[in-house]
C-alpha cells in the first residue's frame, strides 16, 4: 500500500492507531490480570508493566514517524488543500503519539491489577 | 418589475414548483431539509419544556427537608423521565436538527443528499418520544435512572413495563439520530458547492462532521445494549444475570462507551455554533482556525476513552483507573485550545456585544467552570468522594446546560430571522438571559456544596439537620427563576414572529453562505450554486446573495422536474456529480409508522402484531429503495441527460455509496461491541459457564462460511463488470449470488434451532443466539437486496448506463462476509483454543 502523504484519511489515522492502541492497553492489562496475575507485592516491577510500555512505545514511535513524514512531504503554497490536510494530519499524528505517551504514563509506577 | 426582476420570479415560481411541500396534510408528506430541521428542532422545544416541568416538580419537593409533595417512586420517575427526555429527546434531536437546517445551506447546497431518510428519522423521533412519554401519563414510567443501571432496570427489581418503554423507546429514537447523522457525513462530505475545498469549510461543519462521526461510532453500543435488555426482560435470555454467567456491569460499559461521547457529541455543535457566532459579531475570521479542526478532531476521539471514569466505584484495577482518570484530564486540552481561540478572536476583533453575543459570554463562564469540576472529577481518589453526590449533579449541569443550552439560545436568536423574517427583542431577551443566568447559577453553583456537604442524588427528601437545608431551598429558588426566565425566553420568540422588525438581508453581517438565501428561507435554499474561492464567501463577495438569484451560479436550470445539487470531491470540493435527489413522499411516514407500531407491538407483547408491522415496514423500505436510480419515479434515462458532469446515478460513485459505507460503520461499532461483550465475559466474568460440549459444530458453519465467499466474490465480479462497461452475464451472476446467499441464510436458520443452545440459561448460549441472528439477518438481506437488483436489470432499471446501485450494495456484501469469518473466529475458532 502506498503512503500517500496529502490524503484526507491523514486526518483520522493517527487517532485511530491512538484507539486501537488504548483499546489493547485496557483489554490486555485485563486478560493479563484475569489468567496471570503477578504478585501484588512487586509493585511496577512485573512482567505486565513492561510489555505495556513496549506496546506505548512502538506505537509512539510509528506516530512519530508519520507524523515527520507527513511534515516533510508538505506540497508547498500553491497547493493549498493538500498542504493544509498534511500538516494537519502531521499535526495530528503528533498529538496522537502525545495522549499515547500521556496515557501510558502510569504503566511506569504503578501495580497492574490491584 | 425590469426584465432581470421577472426572470427571476419566474425562476422561483419554478423551483417552488419542483420543491415546494405538498399543500394540507401533504405536508407530512414533505422531506426537504429545511422543513424537516425545523420539526426536529420544535419537537425537541416541546421535550424540553415538559423536561424542564419535571426538573421544578422535583425542586419543589426538594425545597424543603422531610416533605412528601411527591413520593418516592413518583420521585424515581421524574428524575429518569427528565433525564431521558433532556438527553435522549432534546438535546440531540435539536442539535441534529438544527444541522440539518444548517448545513446543506453553509455547504452550498439545496437539500441533504437523502432526504427521505431525514423524514424517516423525524418519525421515528416523534414516535419514539411519544412513546417513551406516555409511559408517564399511564404512570408506569421507567424509573431506574437515565443510565438504567442493571440489576436495577432488570425484570426482577423492575418488573412492570417502564424500563421497556425506555428501552425500546430510546432505541427507536437512536434509530432516528443515527440516520441523521449518516446524512449530515455524506453532506459534508459529498455536497459541497463548487471549490468549497476541506480548508474553505465553514468550521461549523468540522464540528457537525464531528459529532456525526461521533453518533455513527457511539451510539450503537447503547443499541446492542438495549436490545440485550430488552431480551433479558421479554425472552429471559442471560446476559446480565451473574447467575447465567451473565455480568451487570456489561451494561455499565456498553452504556458509558455510549454515554460519554454523548455529553461530547451534545457539546461539539454546540460548541460549533459558538465558533460561528462569535467571528461573525467580533467582525473578523476566527483566530486559529486549523488549531479548532486540530482539537475537534482530537476531541472526537478522546472522548471515547473516557468511559470508565463513570465506573471507578466499581473495582477496576488501580492501573486501569490510572489509564481512563489520564484520557480524562488530556480531553480538557483540546476543550481549552478552543476557549483560547474564542478568546484570541474577541480581543482582536471590534465585538458588536449583540443578544446572541450575550449567551455566548454565559457559555463561557459557565461552561469553563463546569470544565474544571470534570478535571477535578477526572482525579481517582476526589471522584470517590463525591461519586453519586449532588456535586455530580451540578458539575453535569454546568457542563451540559453551559456547554450547550446557552449556545443553542444564541445560535437560536442569531438564526430567528434566517427562519422568520424578523429580528427578536432586545429588552425581553436581554431579561431572559439574566433570568436563566442568575437562576442556573443559583442552583447548580450552591448544587456543588450540597454535593461536598455529602447529599446523595436521587433521593427523594432529607432529613432536616443535615445541613443542607439552605442550600437546597436556594437551589429551588434559583430553579424558579430560571424557570421564569425560560419561560420570558419564550415569550420573546412568540411575539418576534408578529411583532419584530423585518429583518434586513444578512441582519449579523455573517459570512457564512446560509445567510445568501432569502428570508424567510425557501425549500430549496439556492436558486443556482455559488463557487466558493474563500472560507468567508459573504464577506468576499457581499453581492453574491444578488448573483446567486440572478441565476448567476452553476446548476441553474430545472430539467426533467427533477430535484438536483451538485455532488463533489470529499477533499477538493471540486463537482463531480449532479445529485439527483428524490421529491415528497409518504414513505418514511409509512416507514415510522410500522417501526411504532412494531414497537408498541412488542411493549404490549402482541408479538404477532410487532411480526406483521415489521414485515409490513421491510415492504416499505424495500419499496423505497425500489423508487431509485433509473426508475421512471427517480431519474430515468433520457437522451438529454447531463454528462459533463453526469447524474450520480450514471456513475460508479456517489452519495448512496458514501451512506452505506457510514451505515456499516455504525453497524460494524455495534458488531465490534457484540465481540466485546463476548470477550468481557470470557475474562471477567464472575460465573461464566462454558458448556461441557460446545453447541455449535463448526462444519455447517464452515460450509455456510463457503457459500457466502463464492456468493461475494460473484456479486464483486458483476459490479466490477458493470463498472467497466460490460452487462453481459451480470443478471445471472446477480441472481446465482442470491441463491448462494439464500443457501448460507437457510443453513445458518438450520444450525439456530439445532444447535440446541440454552439462552434462558447460560450467557455463552445467549450471546451465540445472538451472533447467529445477527449473521442471519445479514445473510437474508443480502440475498433479498441482490435478488432485487437482478430484476432491476431485467427490467433495465441497472444497466451499463445505470451501474450506480450494485456499487452501493458492495460493500454490504463485503462487511457481512468480514463480519462472518471474525465471527467464526471468535465464536468457534478461540473458544477451541482456549
Amino acid at each position: 500500500m502506498r503512503f500517500v502523504p496529502c490524503h484526507p484519511l491523514h486526518l483520522v489515522l493517527g487517532l485511530t492507531v491512538w484507539s486501537a492502541w488504548f483499546v489493547v492497553l485496557y483489554g490486555g492489562l485485563s486478560v493479563a490480570c484475569q489468567l496471570a496475575p503477578p504478585d501484588p507485592a512487586n509493585g511496577p516491577s512485573t512482567w505486565v508493566n513492561p510489555l505495556l510500555w513496549l506496546s506505548t512505545l512502538v506505537v509512539v514511535a510509528a506516530l512519530l514517524w508519520a507524523a515527520l513524514r507527513l511534515w516533510r512531504a508538505a506540497p508547498d503554497q500553491s497547493q493549498a488543500n493538500r498542504r493544509y490536510i498534511s500538516l494537519t494530519s502531521a499535526a495530528l499524528y503528533a498529538v496522537s503519539a502525545f495522549a499515547t505517551l500521556a496515557v501510558a504514563a502510569p504503566v511506569l509506577f504503578l501495580p497492574p491489577c490491584i | 418589475m425590469n426584465d432581470q426582476q421577472q426572470v427571476n420570479a419566474r425562476r422561483h415560481r419554478e423551483y417552488d414548483r419542483v420543491w415546494g411541500n405538498w399543500p394540507g396534510w401533504g405536508a407530512l408528506a414533505a422531506v426537504n431539509h429545511t422543513s424537516v430541521g425545523l420539526r426536529f428542532i420544535v419537537t425537541g422545544l416541546f421535550f424540553f419544556l415538559i423536561g424542564g416541568v419535571l426538573a421544578m416538580l422535583m425542586r419543589t419537593q426538594l425545597a424543603l427537608p422531610e416533605q412528601d409533595i411527591v413520593g418516592p417512586e413518583l420521585y424515581n420517575q421524574l428524575f429518569t423521565m427528565h433525564g431521558t427526555l433532556m438527553m435522549f429527546l432534546f438535546a440531540i434531536p435539536v442539535l441534529e436538527g438544527g444541522a440539518m437546517y444548517l448545513i446543506p445551506k453553509m455547504v452550498g447546497a439545496r437539500d441533504l443528499p437523502f432526504p427521505r431518510l431525514g423524514a424517516m428519522g423525524y418519525y421515528c423521533y416523534l414516535f419514539g418520544g411519544l412513546i417513551i412519554l406516555s409511559s408517564m401519563a399511564l404512570s408506569i414510567a421507567p424509573d431506574s435512572g437515565w443510565f438504567m443501571y442493571t440489576p436495577l432496570s432488570s425484570s426482577t427489581y423492575s418488573p412492570g413495563p417502564g424500563s421497556d418503554f425506555w428501552l425500546l423507546g430510546i432505541t427507536f429514537v437512536e434509530i432516528s439520530s443515527v440516520s441523521g447523522a449518516v446524512e449530515l457525513v455524506v453532506s459534508i462530505l459529498r455536497t459541497r458547492s463548487s471549490g468549497m475545498s476541506l480548508r474553505r469549510m465553514p468550521i461549523f461543519c468540522w464540528y457537525i462532521l464531528a459529532m456525526a462521526l461521533m453518533i455513527i461510532v457511539g451510539f450503537p453500543p447503547l443499541i446492542l445494549a438495549s436490545v440485550l435488555l430488552e431480551l433479558e426482560r421479554a425472552a429471559g435470555f442471560v446476559f446480565f444475570e451473574v447467575a447465567g454467567g451473565g455480568d451487570p456491569l456489561l451494561w455499565q460499559h456498553l452504556f458509558w462507551l455510549f454515554g460519554h461521547p454523548e455529553v461530547y457529541i451534545i457539546f461539539l455543535p454546540a460548541a460549533g455554533i459558538v465558533s460561528t457566532l462569535i467571528p461573525v459579531f467580533a467582525q473578523r475570521p476566527i483566530v486559529g482556525y486549523r488549531w479548532l479542526v486540530l482539537a475537534v478532531i482530537t476531541m472526537g476521539f478522546i472522548s471515547f476513552g473516557l468511559w470508565v471514569h463513570h465506573m471507578f466505584t466499581v473495582g477496576i484495577p488501580q492501573l486501569a483507573q490510572a489509564f481512563f482518570s489520564l484520557a480524562s484530564m488530556l480531553v480538557a486540552i483540546p476543550t481549552a485550545i478552543q476557549v483560547f481561540a474564542w478568546l484570541a478572536t474577541l480581543w482582536t476583533g471590534r465585538v458588536v456585544w449583540g443578544l446572541p453575543m450575550l449567551w455566548i459570554l454565559g457559555f463561557l463562564i459557565i461552561f469553563v467552570a463546569g470544565g474544571l469540576t470534570g478535571v477535578m472529577l477526572a482525579l481517582v481518589p476526589f471522584n470517590w468522594q463525591v461519586h453519586d453526590t449532588h456535586f455530580v449533579v451540578a458539575h453535569m449541569h454546568y457542563v451540559l446546560v453551559g456547554g450547550m443550552l446557552f449556545p443553542l439560545i444564541a445560535g437560536l436568536y442569531y438564526w430567528l430571522p434566517h427562519v422568520s423574517g424578523r429580528m427578536p427583542s432586545e429588552l425581553l431577551g436581554r431579561w431572559a438571559f439574566w433570568l436563566v443566568f442568575i437562576g442556573f447559577n443559583m442552583t447548580f453553583l450552591l448544587m456543588h456544596l450540597t454535593g461536598l456537604l455529602g447529599m446523595p442524588r436521587r433521593i427523594y427528601t432529607y432529613q432536616a439537620d443535615l445541613g443542607w437545608d439552605w442550600l437546597n431551598l436556594l437551589s429551588s429558588v434559583g430553579g424558579f427563576v430560571m424557570a421564569i426566565g425560560v419561560g420570558m425566553l419564550i415569550v420573546d420568540i412568540l411575539l418576534h414572529f408578529r411583532f419584530g422588525r423585518l429583518a434586513p438581508r444578512n441582519p449579523w453581517n455573517a459570512d457564512t453562505l446560509e445567510w445568501a438565501v432569502a428570508m424567510p428561507v425557501t425549500t430549496y435554499n439556492f436558486i443556482s450554486l455559488p463557487r466558493i474561492e474563500s472560507r468567508h464567501p459573504l464577506w468576499k463577495d457581499r453581492q453574491l446573495p444578488e448573483a446567486l438569484e440572478s441565476g448567476r451560479g452553476g446548476l441553474t436550470d430545472i430539467q426533467a422536474d427533477r430535484r438536483v445539487t451538485w455532488g463533489s470531491d470529499a477533499a477538493t470540493g471540486e463537482v463531480q456529480q449532479v445529485v439527483h435527489l428524490p421529491s415528497n413522499s409518504w414513505i418514511p411516514l409509512q416507514t415510522g409508522v410500522a417501526l411504532a407500531v412494531t414497537c408498541l407491538g412488542l411493549l404490549t407483547k402482541f408479538y404477532w402484531v410487532a411480526l406483521a408491522a415489521a414485515l409490513i415496514g421491510l415492504v416499505v423500505v424495500l419499496r423505497w429503495s425500489w423508487h431509485n436510480g433509473g426508475h421512471p419515479h427517480a431519474a430515468p434515462l433520457r437522451a438529454d441527460d447531463p454528462v459533463s458532469p453526469p447524474l450520480h446515478s450514471r456513475t460508479c460513485d456517489g452519495p448512496g455509496r458514501w451512506g452505506m459505507l457510514m451505515t456499516l460503520l455504525a453497524n460494524g461499532s455495534l458488531f465490534a461491541c457484540l465481540l466485546f461483550g463476548w470477550f468481557y465475559f470470557w475474562t471477567v466474568s464472575p460465573q461464566w459457564q462454558v458448556p461441557g460440549e460446545a453447541p455449535l459444530t463448526a462444519a455447517p458453519l464452515l460450509i455456510s462460511g463457503v457459500l457466502l465467499t463464492i456468493a461475494a466474490l460473484l456479486q464483486k465480479r458483476q459490479v466490477n463488470r458493470l463498472c467497466k462497461g460490460s452487462a453481459e452475464g451480470v443478471e445471472l451472476g446477480f441472481w446465482i449470488s442470491a441463491a448462494l446467499a439464500l443457501a448460507h441464510a437457510l443453513l445458518l436458520l438450520w444450525i439456530l434451532p439445532a444447535a440446541d443452545l440454552a439462552p434462558r440459561t447460560l450467557a455463552h448460549d445467549a450471546v451465540l443466539a445472538v451472533m447467529l441472528g445477527y449473521l442471519l439477518f445479514h445473510g437474508a438481506l443480502v440475498a433479498v437486496l441482490t435478488a432485487l437488483q437482478a430484476l432491476r436489470v431485467r427490467l433495465g432499471y441497472v444497466r451499463v448506463e445505470l451501474p450506480y446501485e450494485p456499487v452501493v450494495l458492495q460493500p454490504l456484501w463485503s462487511y457481512t462476509l468480514t463480519v462472518f469469518w471474525i465471527a467464526f473466529a471468535a465464536f468457534i475458532l478461540l473458544p477451541m483454543a482456549w
